[in-house]
């Protein structure tokens, strides 16, 4: 499936075709990526250059062969500067992630800095906003996944559900365009600028934001209104800090090409 | 002639890759005492922290560095003409307020959004300007990465927009002497006394 998914990305005329991305990841080529919010004077479409993605979220079982490299990352092990009390809670120890069948299920209770410093180990980094919204908003049919309504309503109807307890092994989804799977529908991903989403509370009407607390653009709006999933990924992210760590947030790597 | 002295204890001590030791020049007697006593960070300071940041004075250094005086951190940047004007005149508060047994024992740092102009350079004449004390006063220039990270471990929101300025949350943090947050003012314009008094609690 998923080497079926990396035929189709390096089919594209991208121009970097020939450039067969590495095992497990996609190439996701260059193209636009309009902010949900921005700032009055700010362009309305922000260029996104092509990058490499993973295919799907970083897995358990991968999880753990960084930590057993890294010692510092082991639960027991870890700062609480770097992670919070909740850290690799449903893993039954160090280096246990628990049932067998987790395996494949996407590593869970991961703060920002551990993802950052896993990425890091793998010689990728975490991908930005624009990065992975630009990717996210590719349908199965289409990379302007936003005109596809059904496409839409399925990641309605996602985000309407509470999250599993039990996460299903990644990848168990059909790919996107670019032959990535799990944007939509397994778990929240961390970004690398999770704290540039500058949303406090309810920004959907006017800015909403507290003016008080910011400088500069504390106008900057949104400029979709229609989209609430993009909206509350925004506040997803706007209501993070970088030790937390949540049983529906995973992350995967990115890299340059 | 000491200021020259000061930039290569400085680079001496990041080319030596010292994260407890510190330049002579830095350390006060009670600082060495405790980084004796106590050579590791404890779990939540930030001076775990590896990024190394450009001074204002033209050196290098670590925020280990800062450790053994509370500090008082802000994040800014110089050619902000909105809220860091009045982000760094409550910084100034702050310092004013302070009870005269802690004048001089208190560090203030600020740190810039913008790692693409605020060269020490230009920290160093916006320090000039704001008339801050370059004693107690650090401003420190780092690289997008660390600044992210900085940001994100303050709980410090921002974004560059179009122009090159920065939409940011306006939050002063005061750090205990081990680099722990102990407390944190959001906003503008407040009351500094319960900051005086999170700083008093850290030395007392």
């Amino acid at each position: 499936m998923i080497g079926l998914a990396l035929t189709t990305v390096a089919g594209q005329g991208t121009g970097l075709a020939e450039l067969a991305p590495p095992p497990g990841m996609a190439l996701v080529p260059s193209g636009r990526y309009e902010p949900l919010f921005r700032g009055e004077k700010d362009p309305k479409e922000v260029a996104v250059e092509a990058f490499l993605l993973d295919v799907a979220p970083v897995t358990n079982a991968e999880y753990l062969e960084f930590v057993k490299a890294n010692p510092k990352w082991r639960r027991s092990e870890v700062k609480r500067l770097f992670a919070d009390e909740n850290y690799l809670k449903s893993w039954a120890d160090d280096l246990d992630f628990g049932a067998a069948n987790r395996s494949n299920a996407p590593v869970v209770h991961v703060s920002w800095f551990a993802a950052k410093a896993y990425c890091a180990w793998k010689g990728k980094r975490l991908p930005t906003t624009a990065e992975w919204e630009y990717a996210a908003a590719a349908s199965p049919s289409r990379a302007d996944g936003g005109k596809d309504t059904q496409f839409k309503q399925q990641i309605l109807a996602w985000y309407a559900q509470p999250s599993v307890s039990n996460l299903p092994p990644v990848a168990s989804n059909a790919a996107n365009f670019f032959g990535v799977h799990d944007l939509h529908g397994l778990v929240w991903e961390w970004v690398a600028d999770f704290n540039t989403a500058m949303v406090t509370g309810d920004a959907r009407g006017d800015t909403g934001l507290e003016r008080k607390l910011f400088c500069g653009s504390g106008s900057e709006g949104t400029n979709d209104r229609e989209n609430y999933p993009a909206y509350m990924r925004y506040a997803f992210r706007s209501s993070l800090k970088a030790a937390y760590t949540v049983h529906n947030l995973g992350f995967r790597g990115a890299k340059d090409l | 002639m000491k200021t020259l002295f000061l930039i290569f204890a400085l680079q001496v001590a990041f080319l030596a890759g010292a994260g407890e030791r510190k330049p002579a020049c830095c350390v006060t007697n009670r600082e060495t005492a405790s980084a004796v006593n106590s050579p590791a960070f404890t779990d939540k300071s930030l001076y775990q922290l590896d990024s190394v940041w450009n001074s204002a004075d033209g050196g290098k250094l670590k925020l280990a560095e800062l450790k053994g005086k509370p500090q008082v951190v802000t994040m800014f940047f110089a050619r902000c003409e909105l809220a860091c004007p009045v982000l760094v005149h409550d910084v100034k508060r702050i310092e004013a307020a302070l009870p005269s047994e802690l004048r001089g024992k208190v560090g203030f740092v600020l740190v810039s959004f913008d790692s693409e102009r605020d060269t020490p350079e230009v920290l160093r004449s916006y320090r000039e300007r704001q008339e801050l004390n370059a004693a107690t006063w650090t401003l420190l220039q780092g690289k997008p990465d660390d600044v992210l990270e900085l940001g994100a471990l303050l709980g410090i929101k921002f974004k560059k927009d179009a122009q090159g300025q920065f939409a940011h949350s306006n939050v002063i943090t005061v750090l205990d002497p081990a680099g722990e947050i102990v407390y944190q003012l959001n906003g503008l314009n407040l009351d500094v006394a319960p900051a005086i008094s999170a700083i008093q609690k850290t030395v007392n």
